[in-house]
C-alpha cells in the first residue's frame, strides 16, 4: 500500500477507504462521485428584512403620459413600502434610466444598488382614449422575468391599475394574495367633540379617493363590507331605535334590514353576501339572528339571558364567533353557523369583544380590555396562540385585509383629539397610520375589487 | 481542693463530651471522594477538525505497524525489495492500486480468523468486514460505470484528477512534509510488509479521519454567507411548508458551474416565492471564497437546505 501512505490527498483517502472496504479499483475511483452529492448544509437563519426593490418611473408611451407614468410608480412604491415586506429603493440611487421595457435591463446596474427585484412598466394612451398599462417584474440576481401583464382601463382609473400591479408584484414575491386593490369604509368624524358629525365614508385602502356615503344628519356606527359584493351594512340611529341598514355602493340605494321590534345592531355579512347576521334586543338582553336577504326569513341562533353580540362568520360559513357575557364578563365564543352549543375560546385576563374572523380562516381578531388598556389582538379559532398586536388608551374595532395579513383598527389617543385609523401586520410589526381627511373610526375592509 | 476536683471533673467531662463530639461528627462528615481528575482542553471547532484530520506530517506513534494482511514473518530481503517499489508508486499515483486490492481479498479470506482471536477487537472487525465487501464492489462499480457513461461528468473528474498527482511532487520538493516523507520511507515499507496482526490504522491519520473534508469553520462561513443573503419574509406563517432544498454545483474557482437546482418539491405560490428567495441567496453568494481548494471534492456538489422553521416558532 505505498500509494496510500505516500500522500494523504482527498483522493487517496477516499480511495483508501474504498480499498479498505474491499472495493474494487473501479469503485475506488468512482465512489467519490456518489459521496459528492451528500454534502448537505442546513441554513436555518435568514435575514428578516424588507425586500429591496427598484421601481423606476414607468415609461410614458406618449409625451402626454408622463404624469400618469410617474403616478403609477409612486402608488406602487407607496403600497409595497406600507406592506412592510418591501423596501423600495430611492429613485435617486438608480444608475440606469429605463427607457424601453421591451428589452431586458442591465442587471449589473441594479445589482450594484442592491436591488433584488426590479419593476419596469409603460403607460400609453390609446387612440380610443383608453389607457394601456404594461409592467414586468424582474429578478435581478437571475435576470429572469418573474411576471408581466398588460391592462386597459379608463384613464381616471389609473390608481386602480397601480393597485392591481402592486398586488401582482406582492403575490409573485411573497406567494400570498395581495390586498392593495381594495377599499375601506369607515366613519368620518368632524366637528367639535360635543356635536360630532359622523358620516359613512369610503376610500381606497391607501387613503386616496375618499367619498362620503351619508350626509351626517344621523349617527352611523359599525359599517361592514360584504365579503363578496360591493354592499355595506351598518347601524344607524334614526328617529327611533337604532336599525341595521343595507347600502349598495354602486347604486347608492339604502334599505332597512328587517323590521324588528326594539334595537337591531352589530350586523355582519355571511361570506357569500346573501345573509346578514346581527343582534336583536330583547328586554335587557340581546340574541343573535340571521336574516336571508332574498327571502327575508329570519332565524334565531341563540336564546340566552345574556348579551350575545358582534357575530362574525368563518370564511367557510360553517361557524360563527361572537361575543357574550353569559359567563360574567364579555368573552369570545364559537358555535355552529346554524346555532347550537357554544364553546368559549378566550380565557385571558380582562374582557374580549368585537371578534372578527380572518378571511384566511386562521385567526380571529378581537378587542381586549383590561388593566385600563384597550388592545387589539388575534388568536386561533381554537383559542390558542393569542397575540396582542397593539395596546394603549383606546384601540378598537379590528378588520382584516382581504388576504388576512394585515389588520386595520381605530385608535383614540384620548384628550381633546379624535380617533384615527391604523394598520398593523398580524405579526405585530409595521404599525402605520392610515391617512384620512379628518378623525376616523370603525373601519371595515372590503374584499378585493377584482 | 474540693473545688479543684469538681473543676477537674468538669474539665474531664467537657473533654469527654467534646472529644466524643469530634469523633462522632468526624464520623458523620460527608465523604467527598476526590473525583477522578479529567484533563480537559478547550478547543475550537476548527481545531477539532484539524485534530481529527490526518496530516502529512503526522506522528507515527502507533504501536502496530500498518498491516493489511496477516502473514508469516519474512526476512529483510522483502522489505528491501519493497522500498524500491515505493518511489515508483508515488510518482505514478493512479495506475498502481488496482492490482493490490484484487490480490488482497483473495489472500485475506483464509487468514483473518486467527487475528480475531488474538488481538484487539477494534482492528479486527475491519478486516472481517473487508471480506464480504469484494462481491458488493462489482455491482456498484458496474452501476457507477454505467452512470458515468451516461453523464458528461467524466470531464470534471478528468480535470480534477490530473492536477492532484503533481501536487505531491511539489510538496516533496518544498515542504517540511517533504522531509517527513523522506524519513517516513522506511515506515511505509513496514506497512506494506506483512505482519503478525492486522492493523488497518495508517500512520498518517485515523482511517476514518476527516483529512480533506470540509472543516466546521468552512461550513460555518458558508452558512453565515447564506444566512446574510437569505431574505426571509417577516411574519411568515406555516414555515414548515417553505423548506427549500437547492443543489449547487461549483467550479474549482468557487462559482456556480450550473444554475442551482431546486430539488425539494412544492407547488404553492408561497413555496415558489420561498424557492426564489433561496435561489437569490445562492446566486448572490458567489464567489464562494470561504471554501478551500483542498476540499473541492466535498463542495463541488452540495445540497443546501433553507429551513425557516426555527425563525418563526410560535
Amino acid at each position: 500500500m505505498p500509494l496510500m501512505s505516500s500522500f494523504p490527498s482527498a483522493i487517496s483517502l477516499t480511495r483508501r477507504r474504498a480499498l479498505i472496504g474491499g472495493a474494487g479499483v473501479a469503485a475506488g475511483l468512482l465512489l467519490p462521485s456518489l459521496a459528492r452529492a451528500q454534502t448537505r448544509l442546513q441554513v436555518t437563519e435568514g435575514n428578516v428584512a424588507p425586500l429591496p426593490i427598484a421601481i423606476p418611473n414607468f415609461v410614458p408611451g406618449t409625451p402626454s403620459d408622463g404624469e400618469v407614468s410617474n403616478g403609477v410608480a409612486q402608488v406602487i412604491t407607496n403600497n409595497l413600502k406600507r406592506s412592510g415586506l418591501f423596501a423600495p429603493i430611492d429613485q435617486a440611487a438608480f444608475i440606469e434610466k429605463i427607457t424601453n421595457i421591451d428589452s431586458a435591463p442591465q442587471f449589473a446596474n441594479w445589482k450594484s444598488i442592491n436591488a433584488q427585484a426590479l419593476v419596469t412598466g409603460r403607460m400609453t394612451r390609446q387612440g380610443d382614449g383608453r389607457l394601456k398599462a404594461e409592467f414586468r417584474l424582474w429578478d435581478v440576481a437571475s435576470g429572469q422575468q418573474l411576471t408581466g401583464q398588460q391592462y386597459f382601463t379608463s384613464p381616471e382609473y389609473w390608481r386602480r391599475i397601480a393597485h392591481i400591479i402592486s398586488d401582482q408584484i406582492y403575490e409573485r414575491l411573497t406567494g400570498e394574495k395581495g390586498y392593495f386593490d381594495s377599499r375601506v369604509v369607515f366613519v368620518d368624524e368632524s366637528g367639535p367633540a360635543q356635536r360630532r358629525v359622523k358620516r359613512l365614508a369610503l376610500m381606497d385602502q391607501d387613503g386616496a379617493n375618499v367619498r362620503y356615503l351619508t350626509r351626517g344628519s344621523d349617527l352611523v356606527l359599525t359599517p361592514r363590507f360584504s365579503p363578496s359584493t360591493q354592499e355595506i351594512t351598518y347601524m344607524e340611529f334614526g328617529q327611533g331605535d337604532p336599525r341595521v341598514y343595507l347600502f349598495n355602493i354602486e347604486t347608492g340605494q339604502r334599505e332597512i334590514v328587517g323590521n324588528f321590534p326594539g334595537m337591531s345592531f352589530s350586523p355582519r355579512f355571511s361570506p357569500d353576501g346573501q345573509r346578514i347576521i346581527m343582534s336583536l334586543q330583547q328586554g335587557g338582553n340581546s340574541n343573535l339572528f340571521v336574516m336571508d336577504l332574498r327571502s327575508k326569513s329570519t332565524t334565531r341562533l341563540t336564546d340566552t339571558p345574556a348579551i350575545d353580540t358582534s357575530p362574525s362568520y368563518s370564511p367557510d360559513a360553517a361557524r360563527i364567533c361572537f361575543e357574550s357575557d353569559r359567563g360574567g364578563k364579555p368573552q369570545i365564543y364559537i358555535m355552529p353557523a346554524g346555532g347550537g352549543a357554544a364553546q368559549r375560546i378566550s380565557f385571558g385576563e380582562g374582557s374580549y369583544s368585537t371578534p372578527v374572523w380572518s378571511p384566511r380562516g386562521d385567526y380571529i381578531a378581537f378587542t381586549k380590555q383590561g388593566g385600563g388598556q384597550f388592545a387589539i389582538g388575534i388568536m386561533k379559532p381554537d383559542g390558542s396562540g393569542e397575540r396582542i398586536l397593539t395596546s394603549g388608551f383606546h384601540n378598537e374595532g379590528p378588520t382584516f385585509a382581504p388576504n388576512g395579513r394585515v389588520v386595520m383598527f381605530f385608535r383614540d389617543p384620548g384628550g381633546g383629539g379624535g380617533p384615527s385609523l391604523f394598520t398593523v401586520d398580524i405579526s405585530g410589526r409595521n404599525e402605520l397610520k392610515v391617512p384620512t381627511p379628518g378623525y376616523a373610526s370603525d373601519p371595515a375592509w372590503s374584499p378585493l375589487l377584482s | 481542693m474540693k473545688v479543684d476536683k469538681t473543676l477537674i471533673a468538669s474539665v474531664a467531662l467537657h473533654v469527654l463530651v467534646i472529644g466524643w463530639g469530634l469523633v462522632s461528627f468526624s464520623a458523620r462528615s460527608l465523604e467527598a471522594p476526590p473525583p477522578e481528575s479529567m484533563p480537559v482542553d478547550i478547543i475550537s471547532a476548527d481545531q477539532l477538525s484539524k485534530v481529527t484530520a490526518g496530516s502529512k506530517t503526522g506522528e507515527k506513534d502507533k504501536p502496530k505497524p500498518l498491516v493489511e494482511k496477516v502473514a508469516e514473518a519474512k526476512p529483510v530481503d522483502d522489505t528491501a525489495g519493497k522500498i524500491t517499489e515505493k518511489p515508483e508508486v508515488k510518482t505514478e499515483a493512479a495506475p498502481e492500486p488496482p492490482p493490490k486490492p484484487v490480490e488482497k481479498p483473495v489472500e485475506k479470506k483464509p487468514d483473518p480468523p486467527k487475528p480475531v482471536a488474538k488481538h484487539e477487537p477494534k482492528d479486527e472487525p475491519k478486516p472481517v468486514e473487508k471480506k464480504p465487501d469484494p462481491p458488493k464492489v462489482d455491482p456498484i462499480a458496474e452501476a457507477l460505470k454505467k452512470e458515468e457513461a451516461k453523464k458528461p461528468k467524466p470531464k470534471h473528474q478528468a480535470k480534477a484528477a490530473p492536477p492532484k498527482p503533481p501536487e505531491p511532487k511539489r510538496e516533496r520538493v518544498f515542504d517540511e512534509s517533504k522531509i517527513a516523507a523522506l524519513l517516513d520511507k522506511r515506515d511505509p515499507t513496514r506497512h506494506a510488509a506483512t505482519g503478525e496482526t492486522l492493523n488497518s490504522t495508517s500512520s498518517l491519520g485515523a482511517p476514518r479521519g476527516t483529512a480533506a473534508t470540509l472543516s466546521q469553520s468552512e461550513l460555518d462561513a458558508l452558512r453565515a454567507r447564506l444566512t446574510k443573503l437569505w431574505n426571509v419574509q417577516a411574519g411568515t406563517e406555516h414555515p414548515e411548508e417553505l423548506i427549500v432544498d437547492i443543489r449547487i454545483r461549483l467550479t474549482p474557482d468557487k462559482r456556480l458551474a450550473a444554475p442551482p437546482e431546486i430539488v425539494s418539491r412544492g407547488s404553492s405560490p408561497r413555496y415558489r416565492a420561498a424557492a426564489d428567495a433561496a435561489m437569490r441567496a445562492v446566486l448572490q453568494a458567489q464567489p464562494y471564497d470561504m471554501l478551500r481548494p483542498a476540499t473541492y471534492d466535498q463542495w463541488k456538489d452540495m445540497i443546501v437546505t433553507f429551513d425557516p422553521r426555527q425563525m418563526f416558532n410560535g
